[in-house]
């Protein structure tokens, strides 16, 4: 050690002779250093204990600490850097210390006055650079090297000595297959067919007959909806359904059916609005851009809100790099990608890309069904304009001749306007049993008579000691119309005008609130309120009655007038002119009115009954917000703009792929085309190298890459990288049609073996990654479902449309999802169909890891728990479905017959003889129900060798 | 670390192990698998073992219950210096507006806070105040889930699903994770306050509530009980003969011993909820016959929480209040507007119910291992919104308290400047506080990692500082 120390000792004495070579050792020895153990923490977003190392400007704070020499012993940061005595160094926090030839170099650099060049930056080098494996161009397969699937991976095994199992038997064969395509189990008539069908083509026969079944859109549709982070509601804190974006779910399952190519599809998704205007069943693809969770709720903070805006593009960001290019792109939100070669400025040249788009509905029609509908609506439209005046100018008529006997009627007005904060109204002694207040009209709107607020509502007895009667706890309980909470009843109840709290109101929405007193009782006054003790009654939240008037009654039938607000003073002077226009208008004015309101109601209806121009989740798009000039934000922060942007394609890729830069000016439309072909363009090795690696794993539960979304460092390295390769440019040459990479992988061997055990390989490869075996499964959430209805024959089909819930919908401002406790024969599709909202849980989906879908799901967990048990058992869905079951059974044939085609339906095997005795004792003791309850619980019907 | 190690899935696990399976009982069996996907287990001897967390939706305001500013009396109908035109979440601000209600000395610490809160105050010298939180943001959903996961957008794990991930059951034939919600609805943001996000479902919150049974958790109705064993023993059969014939799947296996779980579950679960086994002087306790249906709604909850944590359930969710309805602060502690009467109708439900859960836990040494923990998603302005009599919302400044296992009491840490505006010594973050509670737990938060789309994910992102001076 020693002669090293003093040979480094010695150079940079030599060096600070020589200056210029100074900054050269600075950048050569010194700048790697403080990259590699300091920036992660000092950078000029994190700037953790405010310093910044990226220039020497961005230490100031510090500079006599760190860039002053004398005395080298007091210097704070070689003392950090160093061991003191036996505590470890303070710095690098959590993180290996420096090594004791770098602590000497920063010792040596301090000793030498610190020299930094006034134009060294310092940079933190992601784990991965541009030669990371996932970045280079798709290679062509070694001539006289592996050239099929098989081959590939009988390479892998042969180097690990292991042998691949052999061919599964036929009934595993065509189960496997068909729940592969369609996600759905065979019928015995298939199966039987199948395996008694010696044609040597029967398999591939089999693989094209479920290729071109529609089910396999379904299938695969559902797991591209995964990718896509499909859901349809918005999240957040409203999380409200979304009901128009089910177009963009049947255009899925379509395309896929159709084996759309997918370079195609995916420009679709990005642009397919700019790419086919026009063309409804193409722009729908670029419902892609606002298919995931947004936030909605208003924000008058500037900061705040522009943060959330930042947030929803954020969001589009990671769903396009994450699905197309297995790039993990929003991870340098805040600064240069830790791992991956991902610049800050590549994600804001994608925020330059998608800042012209809202989420939001919009027109999904034809240009020629849009003007169809304007030119039937504007012709009514005008006659309503027209009519309105008419009304209004009668109306102007009234009022002003009443002003000129204005002050007659206002002299009956002797009594103070109606408050808030609290009326009373006094009257001769009578005895009541009911009492209540009706409504003529709102404080804040004379039309609306039915709904308004109260408090507290208090009827006094006429007595020396008067007692508020009204009081619940004296005995009398109140009624009326009020506003719901579905999952929260009474929650604005008539109960709360007489509890004898002030807080909490009755918000009436129909027009009444009557009082049962607890026995007839003499009163002589009522005081009733809306904002009792505020401070500021004037808020919405207290909207009254600006006119009513209180009706008694013994018997609930003869309802006695004992007062009225009519001789207060009008409450505002939209009252005062009602009152004043209902006191003058003649007989004929009122007939001229009646006759133009009809006409309207005509009108309106005429209006209603067009059907309007088809609307879908669209998305808006705007250019003016597309074409700010747009900055990277410093740390991610909105309010911190760093240097000036354009929409352009990503550096990661640039040596391999063609690059573009638009122009500040370009139009939105256009910043999206060009991306969406720089995705799909041939020399993207991503883009193809992404989507083989998810067929791959869809086929044989894990991807040669096992992180589907994610092919950077922090993701999984390809367990065989060749023939990720070799698929790519299968996928490529196949004109980017997925159905023929199907067939390519299912007529492998490596498809067709069985999934037997072999204790030798799993010591070597336990989860079969090099494919020694098929790996067996348990299905997904929606497959257990479908399977579930298939086979006990309830399943029905349908072509696309809303979506079905196995949830009650509740909204009172924000929404609320219950799962439901019954699930009709309404909702007895297939689950793609199902209309999943986000933070919503529903029975037997959830509990079998059916995920939220506030992100995108690359792959599926697969728990074990005891709540699928509990569902499984007794959710009155597994009661429908077993006796559904049983009377699909019930064909007349024997018991033996009934529990042979049972276990062919579910298992797609006949029983075994011990099964059958079994079956047979349940079925004599307990019925069929059971029998089929417990079939339907049954592992056999749920996993997959 | 190797990320592959990570990475490893359940049937990864199974996968390298099975070989040895023959002869585990299938309760064992199934926690094993648990155990696979549970990667870290304790990293040290924990302080707590398990968790209450209460949590008062809304923004319920600091400096109306917990942080006392005299200078809010002092100026109140004032200006607040340099925010004069503040515009925050809803619009524009008024004056200063001192609280409602006076603050009052509590305990032998002499801890000020609100008068509304008299049994609570009881309560004050076993509490540690953390007066310095503040937000990213100030929206009622994102701040609850951020409050709840540690990330302000949904689809992360919340609190009691890592620890799920991480410790695993205490109590196999009950949930370990429970979330009860109130019975005026959910909080903001709903179910995503106790998703499993990306973790396994097993991990997502049981919900559970005095008003609301597990569900599907009894068998139906029209089935006797002898065709229920029937059924099960015949399922049985048929599993285990599939199971034979595929001998090193043990997630078959597992999935056998999830169904005698589920039996056993069916018969923990009802036992656990029967309040009604409580002895008198405890319903009054805790108020469960108060004539206020929303309090004594409340009350049975916390005497559920109290069962709950008493049988070995490792995280408990708690609510008081729920949503955003359409009429500011009425379910929930959001008082925009009308900050007296609506608190006058909260805290009398929080208050005593609340406290007597505090107290009966400790009567029963169960705080020597359970962490309580009390939390809302931001704080309130000190100034009164332009038009009103309530506060706006305040991502800046709020306060969180915990109390029992490994806390140390009768302290405040951390404060708001002058007015209650910002946080302004010793700063804290929900990370922080996270760290703090998986600290407790005796997690290191960095260790608790799960990979997602590309990052090894925490609960406290990348961020986060245990916060010794609160540790006992």
């Amino acid at each position: 050690m020693k002669p090293l120390k003093a040979m480094t000792v010695f150079v940079w004495a030599f060096l600070v002779l020589i200056q210029p070579a100074v900054a050269d050792i600075f950048l050569a020895e010194v700048k790697p250093i403080l990259e590699t153990h300091c920036l992660g923490c000092h950078n000029q977003n994190t700037k953790k204990g405010d310093l910044s190392l990226v220039t020497k400007a961005g230490a100031t704070s510090y500079e006599n600490d760190i860039f002053s020499p004398a005395p080298l012993k007091k210097n704070l940061l070689l003392r950090v850097i160093s061991h003191q005595e036996t505590a470890p160094p303070e710095m690098p926090k959590d993180r290996p210390p420096l090594s004791p030839a770098e602590v000497e170099t920063i010792r040596n650099w301090i000793a030498s006055g610190a020299p930094w060049p006034e134009d060294a930056r310092l940079k933190e080098a992601s784990k991965a650079g541009t030669d990371w494996w996932a970045f280079q161009a798709l290679r062509q397969a070694t001539p006289g090297g592996p050239s099929s699937i098989d081959e590939f991976i009988h390479a892998k095994l042969e180097a690990e000595a292991i042998k691949q199992n052999p061919p599964t038997d036929r009934r595993t064969l065509i189960r496997r297959a068909t729940y592969d395509l369609t996600g759905l189990p065979p019928t015995p008539q298939e199966v039987e067919a199948f395996i008694s069908n010696s044609d040597p083509r029967a398999y591939e026969q089999l693989i094209d007959r479920l290729l071109a079944s529609p089910r396999y859109g379904e299938r695969w549709g559902r797991h591209w909806l995964d990718v896509v982070r499909f859901g349809e509601s918005n999240g957040f804190e409203r999380n409200v359904l979304i009901n128009n974006l089910w177009p963009f779910r049947d255009y899925v399952i379509k395309s896929i059916n159709d084996d759309k190519p997918f370079d195609q599809f995916i420009q679709e998704h990005l642009a397919g609005d700019a790419i086919a205007a026009g063309n409804p069943q193409i722009e729908i693809g670029s419902a892609f851009l606002v298919a995931g969770p947004y936030d909605d709720v208003g924000n008058q903070d500037a900061v705040q809100a522009a943060q959330i805006r930042a947030n929803t593009i954020d969001e589009m960001i990671r769903a396009t790099t994450e699905a197309f290019l297995g790039m993990t792109v929003g991870c340098a939100r805040c600064h240069d990608h830790k791992f991956d070669p991902i610049e800050q400025a590549d994600y804001y040249r994608l925020y330059a890309s998608f800042a012209g788009i809202r989420h939001g509905s919009a027109d999904w029609t034809t240009p020629q069904e849009k003007s169809n509908y304007r030119n039937k609506v504007e012709p009514l439209n005008d006659q309503k304009k027209a009519l309105e005046t008419q009304v209004e100018r009668i109306n102007e008529t009234v009022l002003s001749r009443a002003e000129t006997e204005a002050s007659d009627y206002e002299a009956a007005w002797t009594r103070p306007k109606i408050q808030r904060t609290g009326i009373e109204d006094t009257f001769p002694p009578i005895k009541v049993k009911y009492l209540r207040l009706v409504s003529e009209g709102q404080d804040v709107n004379p039309n609306n008579k039915r709904n308004f607020n109260i408090d507290e509502f208090e009827v006094w007895s006429s007595a020396p000691a008067p007692k508020n009667v009204a009081l619940a706890s004296n005995g009398a309980t109140a009624s009326g119309e009020a506003r719901q909470i579905e999952d929260f009843a009474n929650a604005y109840d008539a109960g709360l005008a007489i509890d004898g709290e002030f807080g909490a109101r009755f918000i009436a929405t129909g027009g009444t609130l009557t009082i049962k007193l607890a026995h007839p009782t003499l009163v002589d006054r009522v005081f009733f309120s809306s904002a009792r003790g505020e401070r500021v009654p004037t808020q919405g939240k207290f909207t009254f009655v600006g006119e009513y008037r209180i009706e008694a009654s013994l018997d609930q039938e003869n309802w006695k007038t004992i007062a009225t607000s009519h001789d207060r003073q009008p409450v505002n002077d939209a009252f005062r002119n009602h009152r004043l226009r209902q006191a003058a208008l003649r007989k004929s004015e009122r007939q001229e009115l009646k006759r133009l309101q009809k006409q309207l109601a005509d009108l309106n209806r005429k209006l209603k009954s067009i059907p309007r121009p088809r609307t879908a989740f669209l998305g808006r798009r705007s250019d003016s917000e597309a074409q700010n000039p747009f900055h990277v934000f410093q740390g991610g922060d909105p309010q911190r703009k760093g240097r000036k942007i354009v929409p352009a394609s990503l550096s990661t890729l640039r040596s391999v792929t063609p690059t573009y830069t638009l122009e500040d000016e370009t139009p939105e439309a256009e910043r999206r085309t060009a991306l969406a072909k720089w995705i799909t363009h041939p020399k993207n090795p991503l883009t193809a190298r992404v989507l083989s690696n998810r067929i791959w794993h869809y086929h044989f539960g894990t991807g040669i890459v096992d992180t589907p979304s994610d092919f950077g460092y922090m993701g999984g390295r390809p367990s065989h990288p060749e023939l990720l390769d070799f698929l790519a440019k299968q996928l490529q040459r196949s004109g980017w049609r997925i159905k023929p990479i199907h067939k390519l992988i299912m007529l492998s061997q490596s498809y067709q073996q069985s999934s037997a055990w072999n204790e030798a390989a799993a010591r070597v490869d336990g989860n079969s990654r090099l494919l020694w075996r098929f790996p067996p499964r348990r299905l997904a959430a929606e497959e257990i479902r479908d399977t579930i209805l298939q086979v006990t024959g309830t399943l029905q089909h349908r072509s696309g449309g809303p979506g079905f819930r196995l949830y009650k919908f509740m909204q009172d401002n924000v929404c609320t999802y219950e799962p439901l406790d019954h699930h009709g024969p309404d909702t007895y599709f297939r689950a793609v169909y199902h209309q999943n909202a986000r933070a919503a849980v529903v029975d037997l989906m959830t509990d079998f890891d059916l995920p939220d879908c506030a992100f995108s799901t690359p792959r599926r967990a697969g728990t074990t728990s005891p709540l699928q048990a509990l569902t499984l058992l007794n959710h009155s869905f597994t009661m429908d479905m077993s006796l559904a079951f049983a009377k699909r059974l019930s064909g007349g044939a024997s018991t033996e017959a009934k529990i042979r085609e049972a276990f062919n339906l579910a298992f797609q095997r006949a029983p075994k003889p011990d099964e059958r005795h079994s079956s047979r004792a349940l079925v004599e003791q307990h019925g069929w129900r059971a029998f089929c309850r417990a079939m339907l619980n049954a592992n056999e019907l749920i996993y997959l060798d | 670390m190797n990320p592959d190690l990570i990475r490893q899935t359940r049937r990864d696990f199974l996968g390298n192990v099975s070989s040895g399976l023959a002869g585990i009982g299938l309760s064992k069996l199934l926690s094993n698998e648990l155990r696979a996907e549970a990667i870290t287990g304790p990293h040290f001897a924990p302080k707590a073992k398990r968790v209450l967390q209460i949590f008062c939706p809304g923004a319920a305001s600091h400096l109306d219950l917990w942080d006392y500013k005299p200078s809010l009396i002092k100026y109140d109908g004032k200006p607040l210096p340099g925010e004069e035109n503040m515009v925050s979440f809803q619009g524009k601000n008024g004056n200063i507006m001192k609280s409602p209600w006076p603050f009052v000395p509590a305990g032998q610490s002499g801890k000020h806070i609100t008068s509304m809160l008299p049994h609570l105050a009881k309560h004050v010298d076993d509490i540690a105040f953390l007066h310095g939180l503040h937000s990213k943001t100030n929206t009622h959903g994102p701040g609850c889930v951020f409050v709840n996961t540690g990330h302000p957008t949904e689809g992360f794990p919340a609190a009691g699903a890592w620890a799920s991930y991480a410790l695993g059951s205490q109590n196999e034939n009950l949930p370990t994770y429970v979330a009860i919600q109130d019975v005026r609805g959910e909080p903001p943001n709903g179910k995503a306050n106790w998703s499993n996000g990306f973790l396994p479902a097993r991990h997502q919150a049981m919900t559970l509530a005095a008003h609301r049974p597990i569900r599907n958790l009894t068998r139906p109705a029209p089935i006797s009980s002898s065709e229920e064993a029937e059924t099960r023993n015949f399922l049985k059969i048929l599993n285990s003969a599939h199971a034979a014939e595929r001998p090193q799947e043990s997630e078959l296996q597992a999935r056998i011993a999830a169904y005698e779980l589920a039996a056993r579950m069916q018969l923990s679960a009802p036992e656990v909820s029967d309040l009604a086994a409580e002895p008198q002087h405890i319903h009054r306790l805790y108020g469960t016959d108060s004539s206020n249906q929303l309090k004594s709604a409340y009350a049975r909850n916390c005497l559920l929480s109290r069962r709950l944590l008493e049988r070995g359930v490792r995280y408990v969710n708690l609510y008081c209040a729920s949503r955003a309805s359409g009429v500011d602060g009425l379910l929930n502690w959001d008082a925009h507007k009308t900050l007296r009467a609506d608190y006058d109708r909260h805290c009398p439900i929080f208050d005593q119910p609340t406290a007597a859960l505090l107290t009966d836990l400790k009567q029963r040494g169960l705080l020597d291992e359970t962490l309580v923990l009390w939390c809302t998603e931001f704080g309130r302005m000190p100034t009164h919104q332009q038009g009103t009599a309530g506060r706006d919302h305040n991502p800046d400044a709020f306060t969180l308290w915990m109390l029992g296992a490994g806390v140390k009491g009768g302290l405040s840490y951390g404060e708001t400047d002058e007015f209650g505006r910002r946080a302004a010594v010793n700063r804290t973050t929900v990370w922080d506080f996270y760290a703090t509670v998986l600290h407790l737990l005796g997690l290191n938060h960095k260790q608790l990692t799960k990979y997602h789309n590309g990052f090894e994910r925490r609960l406290t992102d990348v961020h986060g500082n245990v916060i010794r001076e609160v540790l006992s």
